[in-house]
């Protein structure tokens, strides 16, 4: 018995040591996310969906305010506002005051693709990295890379795409993809068309994911500045969101009231550079962290 | 709690070392263990269903004994029948009930009449047709005077409810599990570490052969209207691939986890795709269920005795109810026909026997004559699957007309194909491997253990990289659904 269990520790060991060991090697390359919940935990938040990820960058934030920011944006799968969403954001905030929080807002983001929007069993964020990751501040994330790499384990080592860097301070930033005008146009006529073909379809209001945008704007103000965001995207994507909510800032209005301001940018749409028609380029995305981070400054 | 799941390699050690150390060799103390440890292992996955197990356990044990204290033949088939009744009324109100109201809707909508009865929202209790089938065999066998009631409840609920089997089988009989579970267990070293090479391998087939196989089976069946019937070709094999792969490999986890605590369990795989006729295969495919079928259905209805007509229903009937075991929808009795028709040639011509030892024993290959059986045994069988796989039955029929069209001689093509290549790479090495192990109980039970050590461990570490580098989206075993 001595035997078998001393063998099979032996065993074991080389390749528990090199697990452990190759999870110190995730980086940002290793997907979108891990990074985020590696960190401390933060006083200034990013809050968002894939939209706030790649287009609202931290350091900009840092030279405006000073401040540092960190990036707490997923995607609209991963994070629409929601209960899942909310507990995370808690987790993640270290309860110090004076915070400023960024939250961008769209009407994907307070919508549900399920048969019934307020039927919170059926989210599609249900399971997803911010649903069973318990720990947000750890690294290495061993919780995180278990149960969200399972069968990618090797991107850890062999990274599965260079076109996207999750830096320290949580911005996706997108790199090393064509920004040709053709490449540009075909990447966004797809994204137009799932937009209007799959998600349109299916995407319903959800006054439960609304009541959560209200809940962690109430949260998070007792703790700093609250400011609501609505970030540019390509006009073929903004008629698709009219037809989805068409008085967005009406549905939003009781957020609105409860922040400390809304900053729409949806009316410089022509002024940006897209990557696909929904998320900003790294260029412009620089250039709507500043106008955000002015308008900040302005409103303090 | 998924046998590849950090769970079970947390919980395993543990009711491993609590039950070779803390109860000092004292049976009664490892079986109440194991039997905490297995309602623990079930309440994982619904708490609520344990009551279920719970009640079909007491039902067959007090059964059993009502059973065989019965006087009369009328009191003990008295108590049979309401053993039988009751369990499968369980499985028929948790498994089938909202098939049969819908078949029933769909059969009245064809004579024009409209009908909405109403379907139940319930989930499949995990493991119900298995312990179902379990707690069955111990009735039928008192009632058949084959073995005598076990008047202690903990160790009878042991024989129901052991973790490794409690789940997806193998379907254990009493007079296989029950004399191992009222002995004294020894641990022996060569056993457990034939255990842990099982568990080894069937983690590498579980993980990395079915869990790839399933992510291209499932693009190709999911969207196969958009797919050359050459592709449509490759996803059925995907699924044949990925079937036996996910189900022997949990098999293997469980046998070796089984093997850990000093208990074997009824092999259920034999190398199927390596049989020469389908008789062959069913001997060698799912074992545990098919012997079941024959002793429980297949003989009590008369077997192969009273003429060639009696042999041929009786052989149609344990077909259909195999596909009907394995699920409530058409697919599967579709499944279990087509299965049937094709071991008629060899039930009506006396055949099915031809092929009892393991194809090309003590030889490196087949002679050509085997090989072309074995290839067109594993054609059918993939045909079939077909059937298996589909959402429903006009699903499964649209499939196979684009499959046997124009489009069958283009080259496949779908989502990921590159990605594929390893893994076709690595599941051509793995048939290489099974066939050159396919006279010992699984593949690699012989492989290496005549090499100096650090060969043999570069075999394992290589095994544990492969599971590591290539391991698949986690998917669920399939046969929980079961």
């Amino acid at each position: 018995m001595k035997k078998f269990i001393g063998k099979t520790i032996t065993f074991s060991i080389l390749p528990l040591i090199s697990f452990l060991g190759i999870c110190f090697l995730a980086n940002g390359y290793t997907d979108p996310f891990y990074i985020r919940f590696t960190t401390p935990k933060q006083s200034n938040l990013i809050i968002g969906t894939s939209r706030a990820a790649q287009g609202i960058q931290p350091k900009v934030f840092k030279t405006i305010l000073g401040k540092d920011i960190s990036n707490y944006a997923f995607t609209v799968t991963q994070s629409p506002f929601g209960s899942i969403y909310f507990e995370s954001i808690k987790k993640k905030h270290n309860k110090t005051k004076g915070g400023i929080f960024i939250i961008s807002v769209d009407p994907w983001s307070i919508s549900s693709m399920c048969y019934n929007p307020n039927d919170a069993e059926s989210f599609r964020e249900n399971n997803l990295c911010l649903d069973n990751t318990e720990f947000v501040d750890m690294k290495p994330n061993f919780q995180y890379l278990y149960k969200n790499l399972k069968g990618h384990y090797k991107d850890i080592i062999v990274p599965p795409s260079k076109s996207m860097y999750l830096h320290r301070d949580g911005w996706l930033e997108v790199k090393n993809i064509a920004m040709d005008s053709l490449s540009v146009l075909k990447r966004t006529n797809e994204k137009v068309k799932t937009y209007r073909y799959i998600d349109l379809p299916k995407a319903k209001f959800s006054s439960l994911r609304l009541e959560f945008l209200l809940k962690t704007i109430t949260y998070l103000k007792n703790y700093g500045q609250v400011y609501l965001v609505r970030l540019p995207v390509h006009n073929d994507i903004m008629q698709i969101e009219n037809e989805l909510m068409p008085n967005f800032d009406h549905f939003i209005n009781g957020a609105i009231d409860s922040s400390d301001g809304y900053l729409d940018l949806t009316e410089y749409n022509n002024k940006f550079q897209f990557t696909d028609g929904n998320h900003l380029y790294k260029t412009s995305g620089k250039e709507v962290s500043v106008l955000i981070a002015n308008w900040i400054k302005g409103q303090k | 709690m998924l046998f590849n799941s950090i769970n079970f390699a947390i919980f395993l050690p543990i009711v491993f070392i609590l039950y070779w150390f803390a109860t000092k060799g004292n049976f009664k103390l490892q079986n109440i263990l194991l039997l905490v440890s297995s309602y623990f292992f079930y309440a994982c996955w619904d708490w609520r269903f344990m009551f279920l197990l719970i009640f079909s356990t007491l039902l067959d044990y007090y059964t059993g004994i009502k059973i065989h204290e019965a006087a009369s033949q009328r009191k003990k088939l008295f108590w049979l029948w309401l053993s039988i009744s009751i369990n499968l009324g369980f499985l028929g109100v948790f498994k089938y009930y909202n098939f049969f109201v819908d078949s029933f809707a769909d059969a009245l909508s064809l004579l024009g009449f409209k009908v909405n009865l109403g379907t139940l929202q319930v989930i499949l209790p995990v493991g119900i047709s298995f312990y179902t089938f379990h707690g069955l065999s111990y009735v039928i066998d008192i009632f058949k005077n084959r073995i005598k009631p076990e008047r202690n409840f903990v160790d009878y609920s042991v024989f129901v409810s052991f973790f490794p089997l409690l789940v997806a089988g193998p379907i254990e009989r009493a007079t296989h599990l029950l004399p191992q579970i009222l002995k004294k267990r020894e641990f022996d070293y060569s056993k457990a570490i034939d255990g842990l090479r099982q568990i080894l391998w069937g983690l590498f087939k579980k993980m990395v052969i079915a869990d790839n196989c399933a992510e291209y089976a499932n693009t190709i069946f999911n969207n196969f209207a958009d797919y050359t019937g050459s592709t449509l070709v490759l996803g059925a094999l995907f699924f044949t691939i990925q079937i036996y792969c996910d189900f022997s490999g949990y098999s293997d986890i469980a046998l070796g986890t089984a093997r850990l605590f000093g208990i074997e369990l009824l092999r259920n795989f034999a190398f199927p795709y390596f049989s020469r006729d389908i008789a062959e295969f069913w001997r060698r495919w799912h074992i545990s269920l098919s012997s079941w079928f024959k002793d429980y259905l297949y003989i009590p209805l008369g077997g192969s005795k009273g003429g060639m007509w009696i042999k041929i229903r009786n052989t149609f009937i344990i077909f259909l109810a195999s596909g009907f075991w394995h699920g409530a929808n058409w697919t599967f009795i579709v499944w279990g026909f087509l299965n049937a028709l094709y071991i008629m040639p060899s039930i009506i011509f006396n055949t099915n026997r031809n092929n009892i030892e393991i194809v090309a024993k003590g030889k490196y290959l087949p002679s050509l004559k085997e090989f072309l059986s074995i290839i067109v045994t594993f054609g059918l069988t993939v045909f079939a699957w077909i059937f298996f796989r589909a959402a429903n039955v006009t699903d499964a029929f649209c499939y196979i007309s684009k499959i046997f069209s124009s489009s069958l001689f283009s080259i496949p093509n779908f989502i990921g194909i590159g990605k594929s290549v390893s893994i076709i790479l690595i599941t051509f090495i793995f048939f290489i491997i099974e066939w050159v192990g396919r006279e010992h109980q699984y593949a690699i039970a012989d492989l290496g253990l005549n090499w100096k050590r650090p060969f043999r461990y570069a075999m394992y570490y290589a095994i544990v990289v492969v599971i590591f580098w290539f391991g698949g989206n986690e998917q669920q075993f399939i046969y929980f659904q079961f």
